[in-house]
């Protein structure tokens, strides 16, 4: 076939592209009966109500010199792993403050930290292109660092985003610059599945994070600077199950919610939203008052939900830190407006695994460690 | 997407400066040079043959996921049904951070506002319901 007649396929292939996209829009659309706001309120949801002191920063984990990028907590609960533009992974006893280890990285560029879920390992990647993964057990070099045990290269962009699969000690997932996610095998350091990249269905842009459904570990989510979602079974990696279109601008922050059959998601369009993982439905959009003056819509740079999944944590460019009550889509507090609240960017937060706390992780360079320190009431 | 294809040769723009200068002598402006000859592929159209064929491949491959989803739409739930699930999976699930939780309530929650022993000696954290200075 002629170049010109290749060039005229093209050109219909993409016209019945367009096409069917248009119908399936229009098909979903008739299928948004109601989204959780207006579902909740006809049952007759109670919205949340906080007095001024129930939210409270119990603990300032002090110590990185640079900005904070990201933060992992152990599954047993009381430590937490960051990364900070001062080239340092540090681990924390989130309890007592105290650092456990403190590492210098060989870059210093790192976006992207987790645990492992025995708690021995740690991971971490970044603008090398690459995870370093750390034994925590392991003795400390003449410098007192601790040798990198294995470094998992082959990612052709940068590090955004990794985290372990929940129930396996030996396999992580990566979301990188190159637009692909890999599922690693840490022992060998090899890649096991990769997700994207030339294949159809997979993001076309940087994806930015990832989350592993706790729920069902062969699935997960990633979002992308191509302003969609996209679900993955670890199982067949040839082909995106669902891509969640909605958001105007890049996704920096994906999160299953705590039933495993939703997830949530931040954007630079200021936006949350709540997709449900079955159907591909967007269920509730979460949307910041502001001025129809102000041009300056702040950025959702990172999310969690808490372990109910009724309060949904987002952490804005401006220091915001929103508490959503995700059934009534309304803010009931701001954590960046409380006292002793993080002085810049909040760049990454999660749940403490019993859910009793939630941390924060900013560019004022320090983490913070939130509870709730009013009276409970037991039902 | 784009197709790769080598510049074309010079030659086309050599024999329009000669002729540029030849007809000087007659005409005082020069004549427009001939059109420059198109760019060819360097391989005489393969690689772009390559490129476009794989490109609709891929369109294809998503034309017909897109059908199949238009199949699945035709006979899924609407949203109501997830918002209702939503709805359903937080009852009865006890939430340490809210001021209001269904129980059992695990005493661990308040660990953070306990006394604690570290490695540096006592330290103490205030209690539950006193502000933070």
């Amino acid at each position: 076939m002629s170049v010109a007649e290749l060039k005229k396929r093209h050109v219909a292939a993409m016209e019945t592209v367009d096409a069917l996209r248009e119908r399936v829009k229009q098909k979903r659309q008739l299928l948004l009966d109601t989204d959780v706001k207006s579902y909740a309120k006809s049952q007759g949801t109670t919205p949340i109500s906080f007095g001024s002191t129930d939210l409270v920063c119990c603990r300032t984990l002090l110590g990185h010199t640079g900005k904070v990028y990201s933060l992992d907590w152990t599954p047993e609960r009381n430590r937490i792993v960051s990364v900070a533009l001062d080239g340092r992974l540090i681990v924390w006893n989130a309890l007592t403050s105290q650092k456990t280890h403190a590492i210098k990285l060989n870059c210093p560029w790192m976006r992207a930290c987790a645990f492992a879920p025995n708690g021995q390992s740690v991971a971490c990647g970044g603008l090398d292109s690459a995870c370093s993964i750390f034994n925590l057990t392991s003795q400390v070099d003449k410098d007192g660092n601790i040798p990198i045990a294995r470094v998992l290269t082959g990612h052709k962009g940068y590090v955004f985003s990794c985290q372990y699969v929940p129930d396996q000690e030996t396999r992580l997932i990566t979301g990188s610059g190159d637009h692909t996610c890999v599922l690693w095998d840490v022992t060998t350091g090899q890649r096991i599945s990769v997700f994207g990249g030339e294949l159809p269905s997979g993001h076309t842009a940087d994806v930015l994070s990832v989350s592993i459904n706790s729920s069902n570990s062969n699935m997960f989510v990633s979002g992308s600077c191509d302003a969609t979602a996209r679900l993955w079974d670890t199982r067949k990696a040839s082909r995106a199950v669902q891509t969640f279109h909605g958001h105007g601008g890049d996704v920096n922050s994906v999160k299953f919610f705590p039933d495993g059959q939703r997830f949530g998601t931040g954007s630079d369009d200021g936006t949350c939203r709540l997709f449900d993982m079955r159907t591909g439905h967007q269920l509730q959009v979460y949307t910041r008052q502001h001025d129809a003056n102000d041009n300056d819509v702040p950025i959702v740079t990172s999310i969690a939900f808490s372990i109910s999944g009724r309060l949904f944590f987002a952490g804005y460019s401006n220091g915001d830190c929103y508490v959503w009550d995700t059934l009534v889509a309304e803010v009931v507090l701001n954590l960046g407006t409380l006292q002793n609240s993080h002085e810049g960017r909040i760049s990454c937060l999660g749940l403490a695994a019993d859910g009793s706390a939630l941390c924060t992780g900013s560019w004022d360079k320090n983490l913070k460690i939130w509870a709730f320190g009013g009276h409970r009431k037991v039902i | 997407m784009s197709m790769t294809s080598s510049s074309g040769s010079t030659a086309g723009r050599v024999e329009a400066g000669e002729a540029a200068r030849s007809d000087k002598q007659q005409q005082t402006t020069p004549p427009p040079p001939p059109p420059l000859p198109l760019p060819q592929a360097r391989t005489g159209g393969f690689l772009g043959r390559h490129r476009l064929s794989a490109a609709i491949t891929r369109l294809d491959q998503e034309i017909l996921s897109l059908q199949e989803e238009i199949n699945e739409l035709e006979t899924m739930d609407p949203s109501s049904a997830a918002c209702q699930e939503v709805l359903l999976s937080m009852e009865g699930k006890p939430e340490p951070l809210l001021p209001v939780t269904r129980g059992p309530e695990d005493v661990s929650w308040d660990r953070w506002f306990q006394r604690v022993r570290s490695s540096r000696g006592h330290k103490w954290w205030t209690h539950k319901g006193s502000d933070f200075s």
